[in-house]
């Protein structure tokens, strides 16, 4: 734990933020280092056993040909190798790109434009702030289950709607097309609150008067979002856009209840595809390796996103 | 402009004053015809996005079709659940799961946090990228070790077992929560207490952790969430029916009785109240906003 005590920088070192980071507490009360150590400890300690521990473990898994017998022989990098030329792979692979791109993005659509609606009185304008939320707070379990019932059927509602408009008899989870569409908008209602409350936040922090400033140069709604608002708060709209990516990326529970990756697989994100070679083919240690590689592109997205937050301009 | 002016004037008094008065009422009728429209597309519009819940919410209190085939409303699908499934069990469970997860989660974060906050350099900001890191991790990568490891020690089908890995898998983000709500208490507050003699551990206590109320409520619901939303890990771990938690009970309710929506959907508002009624006590507490700040 000394590395704590060592790694206390000079307190000149200048704060990002107002605040508290501005000065260290052990300019004025030294020898206490112990105390925050301590502190940290607990998470430190989870940290290590439940999230380190079992990542080198999965390595090991990765490089190994294991199953439902045994921990398997060692391959090396095989299992990585079968993966990349698994026609499987790379469908669920593009699957998972269209779900995640077209969901975070049209989210974040509903939920800015929710957010800006919302930032201005109007009568009712709490209620429907708490009401827009519940498609986020409603558990996956339960609202799967309840499009389910809207979709599943022939007799359901949207098939009944559908027909009454004139589309004939569709099937809508038994077409791989309409299967694709019903789970990327399902995920599209249940992330768009979660852009709406991260986009709600930010906006707090965008001061009234630039806005106001442009309105009098003559600047119309539309351009006033695009060229004023949307610039000042970047940074938290990339933060919102690669949190959303990475809990859609590896949402299992939407697709796995909607339609369990069906039919024949076209709705089968990568993280489906791994949970179902090591749950119920047994294939262990290919199912990892399939699960690293969803790891190194959620790093990928992460650096690229990093990038883009350390280059854009800080919202007061 | 005009406003200020035009009482005050000597010049022109009268006329111009109501004529303004008039325009300015017309203005203030048109603005609030144009909250009203506001009001009036926004509740159509939040109808429609929550349909899927009203159909849960009516199909949960709709019984059997008549010979005339019109339904009846009842509360049997409940009585039904109730006599004939162990749903109680399966909510005490998750009840026990989301609270210990809860406590022990914001214990963490609170504690973690202020560190995260105060201190600064290499091994604090490596610390926070690392929590984002595990965060990101795809779930499935840690649960099969664990599950391992939890066979060995006694604790693959236990609900303490589920809460542990609730707990790891919470904590990132409950961190980060409080590190970020800690960044907008002023250090001042603390500095002073430090002049009075209080310890390190001291200062935290009465002065950071009291002014922290909105941000441990913030942490406690989002860690709440987690858990009682979960289905990956308590499918994985949950083996024996009296251990299932409301989602595993729920999925595997709705896997035997597919047609029968009714009984399904009285089980499902039983799992949807909880946070329901959790975030709409206190939404106004609840800020992920946060969980930006910390990312730097």
């Amino acid at each position: 734990m000394s590395d704590v005590m060592t790694s206390g920088e000079p307190t000149t070192k200048k704060a990002k933020r107002p605040g508290g980071r501005e000065r260290n507490p052990e300019a004025l009360h030294p020898g206490r280092k112990k105390t925050m150590a301590a502190m940290l400890l607990p998470s430190i300690i989870l940290l290590i056993a439940l999230n380190a521990y079992p990542l080198f473990y999965a390595v090991g898994q990765s490089v190994r040909d294991g199953g439902i017998t045994g921990p398997g022989e060692f391959v090396g990098l095989e299992n990585y190798r079968t993966a990349l030329q698994d026609p499987a792979f790379w469908e669920a692979a593009r699957f998972t790109l269209l779900f995640t791109v077209v969901s975070v993005f049209v989210a974040w659509v509903i939920g800015m434009g929710f957010a800006l609606v919302l930032r201005r009185a109007f009568p009712g304008k709490s209620v429907f702030k708490v009401l827009l939320l519940l498609p986020w707070v409603v558990p996956v379990v339960v609202s799967t289950t309840s499009w389910n019932f809207m979709v599943a059927t022939p007799s359901s509602p949207i098939p009944t709607l559908l027909r009454a408009l004139g589309f004939g008899d569709v099937q809508i989870l038994a077409n791989a097309g309409t299967a694709m569409a019903i789970v990327i908008i399902f995920k599209i209602w249940g992330t768009f609150p979660f852009m709406m409350m991260m986009m709600n936040s930010a906006l707090q922090a965008v001061d009234p008067s630039v806005e106001e400033a442009s309105r009098l140069d003559g600047a119309s709604r539309w351009q006033r979002v695009r060229h004023v608002i949307l610039p000042i708060i970047s940074k938290p709209i990339y933060i919102a856009w690669v949190l959303a990516s990475i809990f859609t990326i590896n949402d299992f529970p939407s697709v796995f209840l909607l339609t369990g990756g069906g039919p024949v697989n076209s709705t089968s994100t990568l993280v489906v595809f791994a949970y179902r070679l090591v749950f119920q083919d047994f294939r262990t240690g290919y199912g990892v390796a399939v699960a690293f590689l969803i790891t190194a592109v959620l790093i990928a997205i992460s650096i690229y996103f990093f990038r883009r937050i350390n280059r854009a301009p800080m919202a007061n | 402009m005009s406003s200020t002016a035009a009482p005050i004037s000597p010049v022109r008094p009268g006329g111009p004053v109501i004529a303004h008065s008039e325009r300015q009422a017309r203005k203030a009728r048109r603005e609030r015809a144009k909250r009203w429209t506001k009001t009036v597309v926004m509740t159509v519009l939040t109808l429609l996005i929550l349909a899927p819940i009203f159909m849960i919410l009516m199909l949960s209190v709709r019984s059997g079709q008549t010979a005339a085939g019109t339904y009846t409303w009842s509360f049997d699908n409940f009585t039904e659940i109730f006599t004939r499934t162990p749903v109680f069990t399966y909510l005490r469970n998750s009840l026990v799961v989301t609270l210990g997860t809860t406590v022990f989660a914001v214990i963490i974060g609170a504690l973690a946090g202020y560190p995260m906050s105060r201190l600064r350099g290499r091994f604090i900001r490596g610390y926070t990228l690392s929590l984002f890191v595990v965060q990101s991790l795809p779930v499935i990568i840690v649960v099969i070790p664990l599950f391992v490891v939890f066979a060995t020690l006694g604790l693959a089908d236990t609900l303490s077992g589920v809460a542990i890995i609730f707990i790891a898998g919470s904590m990132a983000v409950t961190c980060w929560m409080m590190a970020g709500y800690y960044d907008s208490i002023p250090i001042e507050l603390e500095e002073a207490a430090w002049v009075d003699g209080a310890t390190i551990w001291g200062g935290f206590v009465r002065v950071v952790l009291r002014n922290s109320y909105p941000g441990i409520l913030s942490a406690a619901i989002f860690s709440f969430l987690v858990a009682w939303n979960d289905y990956l890990v308590a499918t994985v771990f949950l083996r024996t029916q009296s251990n299932y938690t409301l989602p595993i009970g729920l999925q595997s309710f709705f896997q035997q009785n597919a047609t029968d929506w009714g009984p399904v959907m009285a089980m499902s508002v039983i799992m949807l109240l909880p946070p329901v009624i959790v975030f709409a006590v206190l939404n106004r507490f609840f800020s992920i906003g946060g969980i930006g700040g910390a990312i730097k």
